[in-house]
Order: structure tokens, then C-alpha cells, then sequence
């Protein structure tokens, strides 16, 4: 029997973000998306995997938070009181149901206890919320968001036979990943044109070295040939490898780096083995990583 | 001799003879009456008789004599012909007596008469070649010897002759071999004879020249020949021939265990003697001589496990040395024993390197790597280096397309693919061999990395003042000299001025001044390429290629160092080895040793740089712009820059000899650089470049070749010049075509728009290659130049890169087969170089082992047809078609079942909370599977359908041979009204249909339900001739919408040529694995059982090909993938029990209910 324990309800707080998350723009993507938050229009972030976008969304959180919150009052911000916006992030995957989004019905020993889901929480507190990897959802499940996406801006609960408003300061932002090229995987149009869509790819290299760099506490001659590497094997995608070496890898790599994992090995398990399972390839990439660090 | 000696003679014959002579009276002495009755015969007869009488009786008793002569004429009267045989009689008796007594010369002649008995002409060839034998015969033996010759004889024509034969060659036979060994061979000859004389005839002869050339073998190799002849005696010939022609150059050593190897083997039949002692002796040969008896007794060791893979061993073993040393190999060799104990053919498999284990026991052995195993891998690591599509061939390739590269060994690249050489074994470990070719493949690569071959005449340097623009091209020069030069003959109308103490004599350069001498100045000069253009500023322009040549090596092992650290370590070891086979400076002269001297710069010597003294401050400004180019911000025009100005300094310094002591130690460059490094001078003066430029003198119109009389207004006394020649080249950098290589890259770089700005280019025409041939320093030939060989090798190259370019031009590309390949059985594994080619292994069933890319695929794509068979099909199958999509409409709701009291899932079953409620309230424990969830049987399918193509399905059906209405009729009602009509209008159809037909009309129905269902599905013919040509159509690929050229290419299904399944299932099972479904199947459509030339071993014909298909559908269900067979063969049944053991398959009982069965199969296999 379900328990009360796995569905305890958070506060609202816990979503806040309090220290600024590190991000550097590579275009003009914060202008454009505090824009489209002043209008509240939905944001669709598209890019491969490990290029920033769930960074780009906290840091967007915290920044609209700083501007919803006069500086100057530093007390309120520090109360953690209304002013602030939550994220709210669900990370999206091929049994997620529109029940998961939106609530449901807990059974206990006195009955039926309703519970919100994400979705709702934030649609009721004002918060943004931020549907991770959308296309893996079912495609029923994208549904229930279109409301939410235009002039509307209501949540149906027809478990509850409801209808919320959402609150003035929510928005939905969903990320997905055009690259896997799947008729089944697409973003259908009803839903993809209800959003301003903000393009993310990787970094150049040298803004890539400095966030490596800056993520990872590694030095930056380290820093650099990592950035390097990415730019490397991200020319074999589309010949061996599905997708690209990620920001993300490249920082997990400078990580082991910085805790004294030598260079080639931490190459090997935080990009090589993670990146491909095809012995070929990371015989290719591993020779790339022996020929950049010694 | 006297008379009385005569009389005597013939009065002591007398009594001995008188019972012999038949016809004479008693008493007359057998010499007179031979003398009388010889008469009668043609003189020769009675001439020998009397001439050897005369001797003979001076040597024997008088009574011998008389028996001689009695002899004779008994010979004489045996039949018509046999006189010929008295004649060689007593034309032989006088020497044959000199080695005989007497007793044994009577017997030697009673020998011949009974021989005459058999055959006169025996008799003559024994006599004739009796006086040469006797001096190496035993007299004891004569008897024996004749005998061994009349065994031969069997009373033929042919038997006759051989057996002379061998009467004649005695004498020769006997020098060599004893006459126990002449016995030996006598026997061989005499069973071998009973195949067939002619093959004993030529063994004979062959015998009697090689036994004198394996003295003390010949009785070992007679006893080997005897074996062959009993075991298969055709083989004799070549057995002959091949101990001719290896057995005598190998030493008496090891030749007596080779033959009794050879012996051993023949003795078991499986293997031709005449190949052993081929293979074996041009292998021992072939390894050192210490090795030989180990390399025999290992051969002996194969043997006893298997005697058919010892010849196989023998022979492969060069190969596999070449690859590994001999402790390697003898490694190699048990590894191989063991894998034998289970059978013959594994063993043989293992031997002949086909096995898979075998290949990898010597790929672990040997420390060389082979570029065809790490292609894959360099491949990978060169595109992302790079991040363009690279191709990796072997240098070798390059070098036979001739369009430029001479060198088969050294790397090099065209700017779109990187050469390299086949096999890397500079090192003893494989590390470090891998090593090497990392090295190589980083070079080569650093060149299209970092953009040699996208050199642009204007674009400026990054480091230098930019001299391009400001230097005159060569051509413009001459043009501006040319015009000057018609102007002062018109002036003095005096022909042939020489200017600049430089002729031009009738040289091909002649048409473009003729072509610029109206307006010099305007004439915009046309180049190919930019690099062309670059090297036109150049007189000498194989120094400036050299010069450009060390300095962009250098740029690009500079970035490689600062861009790949890691790869160092490895570089200076390649480096430094590369330094240690530099010639030696003081061998050179000065503008050698200079040019020398940059290219050790450029490899990182540092110590010990000796120079010419007086060259020294050169030598220091050489470096210079070697370390400047090395720096990480140098772009290809920096190399060209520096280039120009490392060849002002080069050009000016004389190419005279210098002795030792002309040379110095150069300072080390720290004292150097404290005194001007930072400052940003340039090394040269530009202005004194350009003016040494502007007084250069005119090319010549030959390639840029140092001619003397070109330098002879710089260089006065050239007395002691030498002819400049270039540096030796460095291996790991390879050649370098700076030109060629751009032109080539051209094309493919326009398709990538990064030569947009140059906008369209116009074709290339043979003219302007021409020029570009003639201009280019790096085009020439070697030392061929001048003379007619080299000019007819240059009009093929200059044909081969006009071939070269077209197939570059992306608009000319189209899809050309290749030539047909073909590859024999008894080859070695195949390699997929041509694009749209793969290779698969195949399963040896009896050697339980795969055999590595033994098949290939040739992947291409259906030609488009007609749409109407498409058409006419589902209009004629309307009512089935309609059926049949009703049925699988079926299938969709399927997906959506829900399914309840489930312990987890998306929402509460209503009901079993209800009473769990229920439960709860009676106080009973609830079940606690309160949830439903939808089905997640999502469909997910995708399907593969591979249609058999084989030339037999163009075989008719007999329509007439319907089976009976109710047999294969559906039970179900509607099926069978459906299954009725469809036969009925399968019937108006014309009468003529082929298994393919059917195929088709399956396929296309099943089509266009399948998109109803929306499975991912693909559509494959195949076919093929011979394992490396296995064909493979897409009539429609699996991730291809159906769009309207699917009904074309169905169309174009045609009966081709033969089935070998095996590689086309492989094929399909990779495309399948790369489909993202949840259930994947593989249609396998055939009309019969898999058959392909070589698809079978001898005697195991049938089960080899069936048992690689069965085992490729192993393969599939091991991916994951469900295959599922179905046949129209009606004797089928039996080989599709072994090779669909525990398969799904289905035998149709009729071709023509394959297009109602196969949909319904489909949706049963699929649901």
C-alpha cells in the first residue's frame, strides 16, 4: 500500500533558488527569455543534451527572482517571502502520465487523500515550471498543458471536476532534443507552436574552457584541453557516436581532474565510457584523449 | 688378326655350334655360315658382323666366338625385323666385350636374343645402349637391368617405345643412381605406365634430368613418386616439375626431410605431393637456414594432427613470419595443434589463416599492426580531429592510381584522404607500431586541419609582411621579357636574342606568350590553384616546393605540439628515429646541406648542427623562420611567406662540394635569442626579396629543375655547382603534393561552400592539367624525365587525374559498379574498401569457427521501374487488399487494452478499491493490486523483408498443378471467399507467371497494409555470384518513407543469380539492430535452398550453406530480432528442418497462396 511518507509535500521554498547558478550566455538568450517571462509566453528550449539548458532555467529562476525582489530589501529576499520565484522541474520520461503532472488521488486508511502534482503546485503558487526532456512524456500527457500555454493559462483537474487559474507569476518552460530525429520522438505542431523557441548549442571553445574551468576548479590550461576534446569528438557525431561529448562530461571529467584522477583516466571514464558502448569508437576517442593529454 | 687365327678359330666352334645351326649343315662353323646367311640381309648387317669378327676374334677363344656369332644369328632368324637387331649386335659386342668375360658376354648376348624373342626393336635399344651401361653396370645385374626394362613392355606400340626408352637413358641414369635405384625407378615407371605411357614417358625424361641434381635423394623421391603414381598418378607430371624446380635449390640437408614429409602426406592422400615440395622448399628458402629443421620437424608435428593442414601450413608460413618471428610463429604453430585435435577441417581452416582463431592468435602475437585493423579506429580519430569526412586507404592505392604519388610506403594525404602504409612493424611492440601510425595519421591530418591545402594567394599572413602581392609571377615576368623582346626585333630585326644569358628554345611555353604578347600587362594570368599561382613566383621551384615543404611540415608538428600534448612523447620518438636516418650534412653541398640542415631544425635536433661555415648567418635566419612558423598563430600563408624568404636565402648560396672542415657547430639558439628575440624584424630584408625576385631570371619552361644555364647570370664560375637535388624524405611526413593536393581538394571543399567566394569553377580542361603538369615541381617524374618513357608515363598520369577529377565533381557523381571482383575460395578474408561495400564472416559449420569477412556485401540501391505493376496488382487483389486491411485495422485497438489490478500503476482501478474498501471495513487484509495501467504493449515493429532473388525464381508456376479447391483454403468464411477470388483473378492473369511474380504481388499487397499499421519496415532483394559479390537491393530501406518510388523498384524485382543467404541475413540483421523497436522481425521469402559457387566445401556441399544460414538466424535471435522463413520449395521440408530447427518457417504448399499467406502470416507473427 502506498505511503504517506513518498508523497509528502514540499514547500514551496524548497524550490527557490537562492545562490545564483553559474551561466554564461552565449547570445542574447537572457534578454529574450525575461521578455518572454514580462509577457508570459512559454519557452521551449531546444538543444542536445548537457548544453545548458536546465543551467540556463535556474539561472533564469533566480535572476527574475533578484528582479522581482528589490535588491535593495535585502531582508525580504532573505525571508524567502512571496517575492521569490520557484522552479519546479519534472524530468520527463515515456510512462510519465498526466496524473503525475497534476495530482492524484492517495489511498489511506480513512479513504482517498488528494495530492497535487508539479504541474499544479506550481500553476497554484506562480512559479515556473520547467518539463524537462518534454518529448519522452506520452503524448497524451502533452495535452493537458496546452491551456496552460495560451491565453488561458488555466490547469483542468477533471479528477477534481476543477479548473485553476494559473497564478501571475507562472510559466512553462520544456526543454527538448531535436537530435534524436524520430518520427515517434517529434514535437507535435499544436504543441511546439504554443512556445518562443531559444536554440542552445554547445559553447565555442573558449567560453567552453572557462565554464569547465569555472564549474569544475580545474585550471585552465586543463580547462582548455577539455574544451578541446569536446570540440573534437563532437565532430564524430553523425559517424559513430549519437550525440556529442557534453559540457556536462567535460566538467564531470575537470572534476576528477581537480581530485587528482589522472587526466587520461578521468578522460576515459567521464567521457569515453560514457559516451559510446561501441568498442571501436572509444578506441577512436580514447586515442583523441592520448593525443591531447599526456 | 691372320688366317690361321680364323681357321682356328671356326675349327674350334664347330662342335659347340652344330646343334644350333638349324638350316647349315653340321659342322659349319658359326661364323661362316653367319657370313653366308648375313649376306642376305642389307649390308650394314654382314659390314658390323666382319668388322666386329675381325676384332672379336682376336680377343675371345675361338669357341666363344663361334657362340658369339651363333648369337648373332639366331637373333638374325627370329623374325623378319630382327636383323636391325643383329646389327646393333655386333655393332655393340666390340665394346661390350672389352668390359665383360667372356662368360658374361655370351650372357649379355643371350639376354639380347631373348629380348629380340619379345620384341626386336627391345633388342636394339638393349644393345644399342649396352656398351654406355656396361661401364656402370655389374655384369650380374645385365640379366636384371633387362628385365626391368622389358617389364615395361606389353606388347604395344607405346609400351615398346617407352621401354627402349629406358634402355637408352641407362647409361645417362646410371652415372647418377645406383642400380638398385634404377630398379626403383623402373618399377615406378612400369606402374605408372599401366595409367598411361605418355605420363611415364615424360616422368622418364624428367627423371633423368633432376636425379643428377638431387644425388642422394633419389631414392627417397622415387619412392615418394611411386606413391603418387599409385594414389593419383596424373599428379606425376607436376610432381616432376616441381622437384625440378625447387627441390634442386634447396641444399641436400633439407631436402631428404622435405620428401619424406611429402611422402608421409601422399601416403594419406589428402595432399599433392608435387604442392608440398613447392610450398615446402620455397618456403625453407625463404626462412634462415638455422630454422630450417625446426620449421620441418613443426611441419611433421602438423601433420600428425592433421595431415591435410600440413601443406597449408607450409605454405602460409612466409606469410605469417613476415608478420611475427619465428618463436612467434612456432607459438602460433601449437596454438594451432590444439585447435586441430577436434578436426581436419578446423585445422586446415586455422593453417590457411581463415579461422578466426588463428587470425587472432597471430594478431596477439605479432607485434606489427596491419592498417586494415585499425582502419576503423584511425578513421575515427582522424575525422574528429579534422571534422570532416576522411577517408583511410593505403598508401599503396594511391601510388597504382598514378595521378602524381610515387611512393607506395611513405603516408601522405590529397587533402580528402589519408595514405597510409599497409603494415607499421618499425617496433617491437604493438604499442608502439599503433604508436606510429598515430603519429602519421596526426600529421597527415594536421595538414587538412590546419588548412594546407586551403592556402589563398591573398589572404594575408599572420606573422610576416605579406611579399605575395608584391612579387611579379614568373609567368608575368617572361611575358613582360617577351614583349621586350619582340619589341627590340621588330627594333633590329635580329633573331634568337638571348636575354638574361637564358635561352628559350621551342618549349611549351611558347603558346602562352604568343597568347599574352598583345597586351601583356592586362592578360589575367589563369592558375588552377592558388598554390599554383603561389609557386609561379618561383624560378627554382623544387627549392621553393622543398623550402615550403620543411617549413609547413614544421607548422603543422608545431600545432600538433601545441594543440596535442599528449601525442608528444610519442612524436619525438618518431622524431629523433626519423633524425638518426638523416644523411650526413658534410656529404652535401652547401645548398643541400643548408636545406638539410632545416629539415633537422624542423625534427627538433638542436645539438651538433653542423653547417657550412660560410653560411652560418643563413643557417641562423633558416632557423629563425623555422621557429616562427612553428608558433601556434602560423596559418598556411605564414609557411608560404616564410617559404619565400627561406628561398631568398637559399637561392643565393651556391650548391658547391665542401670538404669537413667547411663545416662548423652552429651556436646554440639561446645566445641568439637573448640578442634579438621579441623584436618583430623580419629575418630578410623584404625589400632585397622582392628585388632578387625582380632579377630572377625567366623559367625556363622545364619543371623548375636546377639548370645550369639558368644560374648563370647569379652564379658566374658555376664550375663547381652541383646539380640541386631535394632532401631525402622524412617517413612519418611522407610526400607532400601542395598543389595537386588542392586541386584535388578543390571539389570537395566548393561542395562545402568553403571556396564559395571563388563562385562557380569552370571544368578543368586537359590544357590547363597540362600546364599545371609542366609547371608543377612536385609532378615530376623520377629520373625519367626527358626521355620517351617519361613522356608516355606523364600523359597516363595526366589521363588518370583527369579521371581523378571527374569522379571528384560532385555533379558527375553517380553510382559506378566497380568491376566485378573475383576472389577465389581458397583467398583470404575480403576487404570492404568501396563505399556502400560491407564485409561478413561465415560460419565453417565444419570447422565449428567463423570465417572473418569472408563475404561481401554490395549495397545498392533498386533501379526505379514502372508503376504499374504496383497498380495493376492491387486493382486485380482489390477485395483481398480490402480484407486484408480490415484485418490489421484490427490490430491498432489492440494496443490500448488496459490491464487491471496491477500492484503499481497510472490510476485506481475504481472497482478493486471499492473492495479493498470493502475489505478494509469487514476487517479482512485488501489485495493490495488496486491499479490498471494501459497496456504498454505499445507496437513497436519493425520489419525487414528479404526477397529472394536467385535466377530460379524465374521459373514458371504450373497453374495448372493448383492444388485441390479445399487444400490450403482458410476455414474462416470470409477468408476463403477472399482466398476464392483471388485465385480466380490470379487465373485471368496471363498464364505465364514466375515464382518472383508471386513474390511481388506479396510484397506489394503486404505494402500497402503496412502503412495502415504504420510498422517501420524495410524491403531487400538479393542475390549474388561468388562470396565477395553478394548483392543487396533496397527496394525500400527501413527508415525510408513509402513513397511513389517504392512501387517502382518493386517492379525491377528480378531473377538474378545465386543465393547466398548467409551475408544477406548479416546485412539485414545490422540494419535491423540499428532500428529503435521494441520487436524487430526478419521475412526471409526464398523459393529454395541457399546455393552460391564456393558456398560449400567439397562433399559437404549442401549442409555448408545451410548451416550458415542457419547460423546467421542465430545471430538474429541473438540480436533480439525474430527471423521467420518462408519457402515455396516443395522439398523444402528436409533441409529446412536443420537449418530452421527451432525457427518459425512455413512451406508454402503452393507459390501462388503466397500473396493471401503472407499477410496473415505477418499479422500473426506480429500480434
Amino acid at each position: 500500500m502506498a505511503t504517506k511518507q513518498e508523497y509528502t509535500e514540499r514547500n514551496v521554498q524548497d524550490y527557490f533558488i537562492s545562490e545564483e547558478p553559474f551561466y554564461v550566455p552565449t547570445s542574447d538568450e537572457i534578454e529574450i527569455f525575461e521578455s518572454a517571462y514580462r509577457q508570459r509566453i512559454p519557452v521551449l528550449l531546444k538543444g542536445p543534451t548537457g548544453t545548458g539548458k536546465t543551467r540556463f532555467v535556474e539561472h533564469m529562476a533566480w535572476r527574475l527572482s533578484e528582479g522581482l525582489t528589490p535588491r535593495n530589501s535585502g531582508e525580504n529576499s532573505r525571508n524567502g517571502t512571496s517575492a521569490k520565484l520557484p522552479l519546479i522541474t519534472v524530468a520527463c520520461h515515456e510512462d510519465l502520465t498526466a496524473s503525475d503532472l497534476v495530482g492524484r488521488y492517495l489511498l489511506d486508511a480513512d479513504g482517498t487523500r488528494w495530492i497535487d502534482g508539479p504541474l499544479t503546485r506550481a500553476v497554484k503558487y506562480g512559479g515556473i515550471c520547467y518539463l524537462d526532456e518534454i518529448v519522452e512524456a506520452r503524448k497524451d500527457t502533452t495535452v493537458i498543458i496546452h491551456p496552460l500555454t495560451d491565453h488561458r493559462r488555466t490547469l483542468t483537474i477533471d479528477k477534481l471536476g476543477t479548473v485553476i487559474d494559473a497564478a501571475e507569476g507562472f510559466l512553462l518552460v520544456v526543454s527538448y532534443n531535436p537530435g534524436y530525429q524520430n518520427a515517434l520522438k517529434d514535437l507535435k505542431h499544436s504543441t511546439r507552436q504554443r512556445f518562443v523557441a531559444l536554440e542552445f548549442d554547445f559553447p565555442d571553445e573558449e567560453h567552453e574552457a572557462q565554464i569547465i574551468s569555472h564549474e569544475s576548479g580545474c585550471d585552465t590550461d586543463v580547462a582548455e584541453q577539455l574544451a578541446r576534446l569536446g570540440l573534437k569528438i563532437r565532430n564524430l557525431k553523425d559517424h559513430g557516436l549519437e550525440e556529442g561529448a557534453s559540457t556536462r562530461m567535460l566538467i564531470y571529467a575537470g572534476r576528477l581532474i581537480s581530485e587528482g584522477v589522472s587526466q587520461r583516466r578521468a578522460c576515459q571514464v567521464s567521457v569515453t565510457w560514457g559516451i559510446t558502448d561501441d568498442p571501436q569508437v572509444q578506441r577512436s576517442i580514447d586515442e583523441v584523449v592520448t593525443s591531447i593529454f599526456a | 688378326m691372320t688366317n690361321s687365327d680364323k681357321n682356328q678359330n671356326s675349327k674350334q666352334g664347330q662342335g659347340v655350334n652344330a646343334p644350333e645351326g638349324s638350316k647349315a649343315p653340321p659342322g659349319t662353323p658359326a661364323s661362316l655360315l653367319a657370313k653366308k646367311e648375313l649376306a642376305s640381309f642389307p649390308a650394314p648387317v654382314l659390314d658390323r658382323y666382319e668388322n666386329a669378327f675381325e676384332k672379336l676374334s682376336g680377343r675371345l677363344a675361338e669357341e666363344t666366338c663361334e657362340q658369339w656369332a651363333s648369337e648373332g644369328l639366331e637373333i638374325v632368324r627370329k623374325t623378319v625385323r630382327s636383323w636391325e637387331a643383329a646389327a646393333e649386335f655386333f655393332e655393340a659386342s666390340v665394346a661390350v666385350q672389352r668390359q665383360l668375360p667372356s662368360g658374361q658376354f655370351l650372357k649379355w648376348a643371350k639376354t639380347g636374343t631373348s629380348l629380340c624373342a619379345d620384341s626386336p626393336s627391345l633388342a636394339v635399344a638393349y644393345f644399342k645402349s649396352s656398351p654406355g651401361a656396361m661401364l656402370r653396370l655389374r655384369p650380374r645385374y645385365i640379366d636384371d637391368w633387362a628385365n626391368v626394362c622389358r617389364a615395361l613392355y606389353r606388347g604395344t606400340w607405346k609400351s615398346s617405345a617407352l621401354s627402349c626408352r629406358l634402355f637408352e637413358a641407362t647409361p645417362t641414369l646410371l652415372e647418377t643412381i645406383s642400380f638398385e635405384e634404377f630398379c626403383h625407378f623402373g618399377e615406378f615407371l612400369e606402374v605408372l605406365s599401366r595409367r598411361s605411357y605418355d605420363q611415364a614417358g615424360d616422368a622418364l625424361g624428367a627423371g633423368c634430368d633432376l636425379f643428377p641434381k638431387i644425388s642422394g635423394d633419389v631414392d627417397r623421391f622415387i619412392n615418394l613418386a611411386q606413391i603418387v603414381a599409385e594414389k593419383s598418378w596424373r599428379e606425376t607430371a607436376s610432381l616432376f616439375d616441381s622437384a625440378t624446380a625447387s627441390l634442386i635449390e634447396l641444399g641436400p640437408q633439407h631436402r631428404a626431410p622435405l620428401i619424406t614429409l611429402a611422402r608421409r602426406l601422399a601416403v594419406t592422400g589428402v595432399s599433392d605431393a608435387s604442392g608440398v615440395l613447392k610450398d615446402g622448399a620455397n618456403t625453407l628458402n625463404r626462412v634462415p637456414t638455422e630454422t630450417r629443421d625446426r620449421l620441418l620437424e613443426m611441419t611433421d608435428g602438423v601433420a600428425a594432427v592433421s595431415a591435410p593442414a600440413a601443406p597449408e601450413f607450409l605454405r602460409v608460413v612466409p606469410n605469417v613470419l613476415e608478420r611475427v618471428t619465428f618463436e612467434q610463429m612456432a607459438q602460433w604453430q601449437s596454438d594451432g595443434l590444439r585447435a586441430a585435435r577436434d578436426n581436419d577441417e578446423a585445422a586446415v581452416s586455422y593453417f590457411k589463416l581463415e579461422s578466426a582463431r588463428s587470425q587472432e592468435m597471430l594478431d596477439s602475437l605479432s607485434s606489427s599492426i596491419e592498417l586494415s585493423r585499425v582502419r576503423e579506429i584511425i578513421l575515427m580519430y582522424c575525422m574528429a580531429l579534422t571534422g570532416r569526412s576522411i577517408d583511410i586507404q593505403a598508401a599503396q592505392g594511391l601510388a597504382e592510381k598514378n595521378i602524381g604519388w610515387f611512393q607506395g610506403e611513405l603516408p601522405t594525404t590529397e587533402g580528402t584522404t589519408i595514405y597510409m602504409p599497409s603494415v607499421i612493424n618499425r617496433y617491437t611492440t604493438k604499442d608502439e607500431n599503433f604508436g606510429f601510425f598515430k603519429v602519421i595519421s596526426t600529421h597527415q591530418v594536421g595538414h587538412i586541419e590546419f588548412g594546407s591545402f586551403t592556402f589563398n594567394f591573398v589572404t594575408p599572413s599572420n606573422l610576416f609582411d605579406d611579399l605575395r602581392p608584391r612579387l611579379p609571377g614568373a609567368r608575368e615576368l617572361e611575358a613582360a621579357r617577351t614583349a621586350d623582346e619582340e619589341a627590340r626585333k621588330k627594333a633590329s630585326q635580329q633573331p634568337e636574342v638571348v636575354i638574361f644569358g637564358h635561352e628559350t628554345p621551342d618549349n611549351a611555353n611558347i603558346p602562352t606568350v604568343a597568347e599574352s604578347e598583345p597586351a601583356p600587362e592586362e592578360k589575367k594570368l589563369e592558375f588552377l590553384t592558388d598554390m599554383g599561382r603561389f609557386f609561379d613566383l618561383f624560378h627554382e621551384r623544387r627549392l621553393a616546393l622543398d623550402a615550403f615543404t620543411v617549413l609547413e611540415s614544421s607548422r603543422i608538428d608545431g600545432h600538433v605540439a601545441g594543440l596535442y600534448p599528449g601525442i608528444t612523447a610519442m612524436y619525438n620518438v618518431v622524431r629523433s628515429a626519423a633524425l638518426e636516418s638523416r644523411p650526413d650534412v658534410t656529404d652535401l653541398p652547401a645548398r643541400e646541406a643548408l636545406v638539410e640542415f632545416m629539415v633537422r631544425v624542423s625534427l627538433g635536433q638542436v645539438d651538433n648542427m653542423l653547417v657550412p661555415s660560410e653560411h652560418k648567418e643563413a643557417a641562423r635566419k633558416l632557423r629563425r623562420l623555422i621557429r616562427t612558423v612553428t608558433s601556434e598563430e602560423a596559418s598556411v600563408e605564414d609557411g608560404a611567406e616564410a617559404a619565400i624568404r627561406a628561398y631568398s636565402i637559399l637561392i643565393d648560396i651556391k650548391n658547391e662540394e665542401l670538404d669537413d672542415e667547411d663545416f662548423e657547430q652552429l651556436d646554440p639558439e639561446e645566445d641568439e635569442q637573448s640578442s634579438d628575440s621579441g623584436d618583430d624584424e623580419d629575418v630578410v630584408d623584404p625589400e632585397s626579396v622582392i628585388q632578387q625576385f625582380m632579377g630572377q631570371p625567366s623559367p625556363d619552361g622545364e619543371s623548375g629543375d636546377d639548370s645550369p644555364d639558368g644560374q648563370d647570370d647569379q652564379t658566374s664560375e658555376g664550375e663547381s655547382e652541383e646539380d640541386y637535388s631535394s632532401p631525402q624524405d622524412v617517413d612519418y611526413r611522407g610526400e607532400f603534393k601542395p598543389e595537386l593536393s588542392q586541386l584535388l581538394s578543390q571539389m570537395q571543399l566548393m561542395e562545402n561552400d568553403e571556396f564559395s567566394e571563388s563562385g562557380e569553377m569552370e571544368p578543368i580542361t586537359q590544357e590547363q592539367l597540362e600546364e599545371m603538369m609542366k609547371n608543377a615541381p612536385e609532378m615530376e617524374l623520377e629520373q625519367t624525365e626527358g626521355d620517351k618513357d617519361g613522356e608516355q608515363q606523364a600523359s597516363e598520369m595526366l589521363e588518370n587525374l583527369m579521371k581523378e577529377l571527374q569522379k571528384r565533381d560532385p555533379e558527375n557523381q553517380q553510382f559506378q559498379p566497380g568491376p566485378m571482383q573475383h576472389v577465389d575460395e581458397d583467398g583470404g578474408p575480403l576487404n570492404a574498401t568501396e563505399p556502400d561495400t560491407y564485409t561478413y564472416p561465415e560460419w565453417d559449420f565444419r570447422a565449428n569457427e567463423y570465417k572473418p569477412d569472408w563475404c561481401m556485401i554490395h549495397e545498392k540501391i533498386m533501379t526505379d521501374g514502372e508503376p504499374n505493376f504496383f497498380r495493376d496488382t492491387l486493382a486485380e487483389n482489390a477485395s483481398l487488399l480490402a480484407q486484408i486491411k480490415r484485418q490489421f485495422e484490427l490490430v491498432i485497438p489492440e494496443m490500448y487494452r488496459k490491464q487491471k489490478r496491477l500492484e503499481d500503476g497510472e490510476e485506481h482501478d475504481l472497482d478493486a478499491v471499492l473492495e479493498a474498501v470493502i475489505d478494509l471495513h469487514a476487517g479482512v487484509s485488501p489485495d493490495e493490486r488496486l491499479y490498471w495501467r494501459r497496456n504498454k504493449n505499445e507496437r513497436s515493429v519493425a520489419v525487414a523483408f528479404l526477397l529472394d532473388m536467385s535466377a530460379s525464381t524465374a521459373e514458371a508456376i504450373d497453374e495448372a498443378k493448383k492444388p485441390s479447391d479445399d487444400w490450403g483454403a482458410p476455414d474462416d468464411p470470409v477468408e476463403y471467399m477472399v482466398w476464392l477470388r483471388s485465385r480466380r483473378s490470379e487465373g485471368m492473369r496471363r498464364t505465364y507467371k514466375r515464382i518472383v511474380d508471386v513474390e511481388k504481388e506479396g510484397i506489394t499487397l503486404l505494402v500497402n497494409s503496412l502503412e495502415t499499421l504504420g510498422d517501420t519496415y524495410g524491403i531487400f532483394g538479393f542475390s549474388g555470384y561468388g562470396r565477395e559479390n553478394v548483392e543487396f537491393y533496397t527496394i525500400k530501406d527501413l527508415d525510408e518513407k513509402f513513397s511513389d518510388i517504392v512501387p517502382r523498384r518493386i517492379d525491377r524485382i528480378a531473377p538474378l543469380h545465386a543465393t547466398r543467404m548467409g551475408p544477406a541475413i548479416r546485412h539485414t540483421i545490422a540494419k535491423l539492430a540499428e532500428v529503435d523497436a521494441r520487436s524487430r522481425f526478419l521475412f526471409l521469402i526464398s523459393d529454395g535452398r541457399p546455393q552460391d559457387r564456393g558456398y560449400s566445401r567439397e562433399g559437404v556441399e549442401k549442409e555448408y550453406a545451410v548451416h550458415d544460414t542457419r547460423q546467421a538466424l542465430v545471430e538474429a535471435r541473438q540480436d533480439g530480432i525474430t527471423p521467420f522463413c518462408l519457402t515455396v520449395d516443395k522439398a523444402g521440408h528436409d533441409y529446412m528442418k536443420t537449418m530452421m530447427e527451432d525457427f518459425s518457417y512455413e512451406v508454402l504448399p503452393d507459390i501462388s497462396l503466397l500473396p493471401v499467406r503472407l499477410p496473415q502470416l505477418y499479422r500473426n507473427l506480429t500480434t
